[in-house]
């Protein structure tokens, strides 16, 4: 079997057991907006940004990635849910916050950005073997050589909309069926908002390239 | 019941533990087969939250059974 799929095989287990987490110390409710909403986020946006040329972005390399939905890899389903879980769960510890309780709000979603910058050395210097995207512009800044500093503020900047989002809804006073629904449509604003985001940092800095 | 008045056991509640810990030897790992590792990069920034989890549940753990 070939290497990487294997990787996009381990990968899709893996959340599967970060789901049985969930649902075990999360709660029903709180799984069931996450991890469909980040499905959704995920095969969206990644389908938006590989397919619609004018953001100037990146697509996915089909030398690299086996299973697809679309322009987009099936790995990318679950790509920002786990590592956004994997962010808010790591964070929480460390804090000793909740986030949805209200204990240390604030820090637990400014570690959580910083789990993820982390998190977006890991794979982007993981992708200096495997190139998982081709980008379609030359980052202006990179970082340790070849990590484009993009990366790490899209990572963090993705942890901050969702994590914000999720908590917004999942306070709404409705049934869990209709929080379920409203966070997956939410997805409509949170892509343009993370563009936006990268666009920021982009125009900011577009002067050193 | 409600899934969370139950305290689930060791191993569910470290899954989030053991999944970075998966991740982060596999691609060492890799990174190491091909000859191609970046400590700065792959190793220390996920490393030090991993360290800093484990301080954490060692010190929760330590304080848990002085009471």
């Amino acid at each position: 079997m070939d290497t990487f799929l294997a990787l996009e095989l381990i990968a899709l287990a893996l959340t599967g057991l970060l789901i049985w987490h969930s649902a075990s110390t999360r709660g029903a409710a709180f799984t069931w907006m996450f991890f469909p909403g980040g499905a959704l986020l995920g095969l969206v946006r990644e389908n938006v940004v590989a397919q619609v040329a004018a953001l100037n972005l990146y697509s996915y390399n089909p030398a690299t990635f086996h299973l697809w939905i679309g322009a987009a890899p099936l790995i990318l389903m679950v790509f920002w849910s786990y590592t956004i879980y994997l962010a808010l769960t790591f964070s929480e510890t460390i804090i000793g916050g909740d986030l949805i309780g209200g204990k240390r709000r604030v820090w637990i979603i400014l570690l959580s950005m910083a789990f993820m910058a982390s998190y977006a050395c890991l794979n982007e210097a993981f992708a200096g073997i495997y190139p998982m995207v081709l980008w379609k512009f030359k980052p202006a800044l990179t970082v340790w050589g070849s990590t484009p500093a993009m990366a790490l503020w899209g990572y963090a900047g993705m942890a901050l909309i969702f994590l914000l989002t999720l908590l917004l809804v999942y306070k709404l006073r409705i049934r869990t069926l209709y929080r379920v629904l409203i966070f997956c449509a939410s997805v409509v604003v949170m892509i343009p908002l993370h563009l936006l985001w990268i666009a920021i940092f982009r125009l900011a800095t577009s002067a050193i390239g | 019941m409600n899934s969370r008045d139950k305290r689930p056991n060791f191993f569910v509640r470290e899954i989030p533990f053991i999944v970075l810990l998966v991740f982060w030897v596999i691609y060492a790992g890799i990174e190491i087969i091909r000859d191609r590792l970046d400590l700065l990069t792959s190793i220390i920034p996920t490393g030090l939250f991993i360290i800093a989890y484990i301080v954490v549940k060692l010190i929760s753990k330590d304080q848990a059974g002085q009471k």
